[in-house]
């Protein structure tokens, strides 16, 4: 009845009027309409002050990174990640052409994002009789015939946007070119770290979330993603398993 | 709603203390989940604990006070951000939402992640008859969707069954040989749905917290199921309780710190998810739509309650499950309801009555121990001895726990103890009585079983201190008092 009652009010969307609903929230608030009498002060934060923080985050940064470095490479073994830390491209390649041969994967498939352009494993492995894919939706590939590739694939390789010490954890977003699943899907998941990326804590990478937010006027981004070592569940008399739904195995390359 | 069988719980703890099966499970409870959160708090201390439990607390108070405020201004954000969001008042309402959304799509399959509000609504059974097949697809979950069962922990749902159960269970319903093997039957698992990931024109999932000033949608999960669910279908549909909403992406830090600690002594959680609206139009991938579902079902009776309003800054991590020494006997089918253990007995409560549920706020020794483990600081003994007060002097007979004689006794007694001379005199009284009545079985200054009807349902499930032949009041007079009768005593005792 509720259901029907409902859906006449709202041009067959069931559900209550937000007018409606709002007002009975209010009422049993006993509160006017309006914004609170103490403004919540993070609400308060403008463009310039937020601006002003990430400079101050910036500094902060660049001044202590080998400490930070160092917890975050802690931090990400203690959440379950294989820690490799790597001088430059070449070493980069060869670490995970190391780990694709140890689980004697084949089929790979990377995300597009610019970190492949500074390391370029697609050739390098070639070279060797392994075919990486690309997970890029253009003329060549349908969605369809992407997620196929994904299931097939041994390892999937990323880039990220950014990383966290305080909780070893990566942070990736709906850039261009890099596709949710890759890091996901296949039972093994190697992602590329760069210095830069690395920041402190929970409260850096939120600052900069909603810095972005009030510079690109209000744009989010669809989501974003913190990955912290394998996929593991407890639900079964509560001992750990690794790789449910994503993957089992997660390797982490820094490099420098 | 669920069937509501919060009246049962005397009954239905009685069994399951006699359940040894379900006695290992819950030793598991506190040895695994309760260790787990006392390390990760002792590793960042108890004085920075104590500072990110008080600034949730803070945020929850300011964000519950000012609820619809916060509402609107995530109505704005996800509708910016080009998601739709849909307001429900009651389980009808939001089964009628996810159906609607569900049928004008032409969905079939759906897969969802954890979400214990579903579990509120009984949703599944509404997509069901609307000729939608939807597949719980975290691994609790999963098992007890498949033994047609409800979750017996807020964190670990399917904490009740033993691995052999799961094993038959998977060889009945998936058709497999039997292997008790858990890491063969998560293998199972994980085959079994990884199709229907990849079928489902609809992933649901619940939501830990929902961000105002963004829109945001935020999940917690360790399995990779919740990114699964909103990442690979066509729609994903958010459902969720109105309070979980939280003013500033910045608050999530402290909440993301807060959580996973005191669920399961992790860090952070293999994955948290942050979504915000439907894919734009230059990501790779992602679902097309993005729905909100806002449920009141009850929780503004809570809101209305300045002194029950704290049972909703709840951020569902179980802490207060794996402490609770009731909870640890009888387990959480026996609450009766969705919400189990101490923050269960007041949410079950006040979401499905009083009347039906008036033996949970009695379910509690009132040690205080869910109230030191909860991350926001809800004082949950002082909700139960409001709602234990509610049961006594209710107006209505049939929200009242007690019996008349009980009403008695205890009005008596208070009369007594309001007056040194009658207290005496009934002391008194008691020293002769214990003396001369029979069929008073003592042990050690302990009264087993008690002859009078009253005093003999009190004594049922406890014993009774015996009275001492001097009381402490006859000891002072006499004894300690400065220049007491025998006064050379003073200073020695």
């Amino acid at each position: 009845m509720a259901r029907t009652m409902a859906a006449a009010n709202s041009g067959g969307m069931p559900g209550r009027p937000k007018a409606e609903f709002l007002r009975s929230v209010r009422e049993a608030l006993g509160r006017e309409e309006g914004p609170p009498d103490h403004r919540y002060h993070r609400l308060e934060e403008d463009l310039p002050l937020l601006e002003e923080r990430a400079a101050e985050l910036d500094a902060r940064l660049r001044q202590n990174r080998p400490q930070i470095l160092d917890q975050f490479t802690e931090m990400a073994a203690k959440g379950g990640w294989n820690v490799h830390r790597v001088t430059g491209a070449e070493a980069a390649i060869g670490q995970i052409d190391s780990i694709i041969a140890e689980v004697g994967g084949t089929r790979i498939v990377r995300s597009g994002q610019p970190v492949f352009e500074d390391v370029p494993v697609d050739t390098a492995l070639e070279w060797r009789g392994i075919n990486v894919t690309p997970v890029v939706r253009d003329e060549s590939a349908s969605r369809e015939q992407l997620r196929e590739e994904m299931r097939q694939a041994d390892v999937g390789l990323t880039g990220t946007d950014y990383a966290l010490a305080e909780t070893g954890s990566l942070v990736i977003l709906p850039r261009q070119r890099l596709s949710r699943l890759v890091s996901l899907v296949p039972p093994v998941h190697v992602a590329l770290v760069r210095p830069e990326e690395v920041l402190e804590t929970l409260h850096d990478l939120f600052l900069l979330r909603r810095l972005e937010y009030k510079q690109r006027d209000g744009e989010m981004g669809s989501y974003l993603n913190f990955i912290t070592g394998p996929s593991r569940t407890a639900d079964i008399e509560m001992t750990i398993v690794q790789g449910v739904h994503g993957p089992r195995a997660v390797h982490m390359i820094l490099v420098e | 709603m669920p069937e509501v069988k919060t009246g049962q719980f005397s009954r239905a703890s009685a069994s399951a203390m006699l359940d040894p099966q379900l006695r290992r499970a819950l030793d598991r409870v506190g040895s695994g989940f309760d260790v787990a959160r006392r390390n990760a708090i002792a590793e960042v201390s108890e004085e920075v604990w104590e500072e990110w439990r008080d600034e949730a607390r803070q945020i929850k108070i300011h964000t519950l006070d000012h609820l619809d405020y916060y509402l609107e201004l995530l109505y704005d954000n996800v509708t910016a951000a080009g998601g739709q969001v849909h307001f429900a008042s009651d389980a009808a309402e939001a089964n009628a939402i996810v159906s609607h959304l569900a049928q004008s799509r032409g969905v079939k399959v759906a897969t969802k992640s954890k979400s214990m509000v579903s579990e509120e609504l009984e949703l599944n059974p509404a997509l069901e008859s609307v000729g939608v097949d939807v597949y719980e697809t975290d691994l609790g979950e999963y098992i007890i969707q498949l033994a047609g069962e409800t979750p017996s922990h807020l964190v670990a749902p399917a904490l009740h069954k033993s691995k052999e159960d799961v094993a038959e269970l998977f060889a009945d319903k998936l058709g497999v040989p039997y292997d008790d093997d858990i890491e063969v039957m998560a293998a199972r698992a994980r085959v079994a749905l990884r199709d229907k990931f990849m079928e489902a024109d609809l992933g649901i999932s619940g939501a830990n917290f929902v961000v105002a000033e963004t829109g945001t949608l935020v999940i917690v999960t360790n399995e990779g199921n919740g990114r699964l669910c909103t990442s690979a279908p066509r729609m994903h549909i958010g459902i969720t309780g109105m309070e979980k909403v939280i003013p500033s992406m910045q608050d999530l830090a402290i909440f993301l710190r807060l959580l996973p600690r005191s669920a399961t002594g992790q860090r952070i959680s293999s994955y948290v998810s942050m979504i915000t609206g439907p894919r734009r139009e230059d990501d790779e991938d992602g679902p097309e739509e993005f729905h909100l579902v806002l449920v009141d079902n009850g929780r503004s009776t809570m809101l209305r309650d300045p002194k029950l309003r704290e049972a909703l800054y709840c951020i569902r991590c179980g802490a207060c499950l794996n402490i609770c020494p009731v909870y640890q006997r009888v387990g959480g089918h026996a609450y009766g309801w969705v919400y189990p253990g101490p923050i269960g007995a007041v949410v079950s409560p006040m979401l499905t009555g009083l009347k039906e549920a008036k033996e949970l706020p009695q379910a509690s020794s009132l040690c205080g121990a869910c109230r030191e483990a909860c991350p926001v600081k809800i004082n949950i003994p002082r909700m139960l001895l409001e709602l234990r007060h509610r049961t006594a002097e209710s107006e209505d007979s049939s929200e009242r726990a007690s019996t008349a004689s009980e009403r008695f006794l205890a009005r008596s007694y208070a009369r007594l103890m309001k007056s040194p001379g009658r207290m005496r005199f009934a002391a008194r009284m008691g020293r002769i009585a214990q003396r001369l009545l029979p069929g008073m079985p003592k042990s050690r200054g302990w009264i087993r079983r008690a002859p009078l009807p009253l005093l003999s349902r009190w004594t049922k499930a406890r014993d009774l201190p015996e009275l001492p032949p001097k009381s402490f009041r006859d000891i002072w007079r006499d004894e300690l008092r400065p220049n007491a009768k025998n006064g050379e005593n003073h200073g020695r005792r």
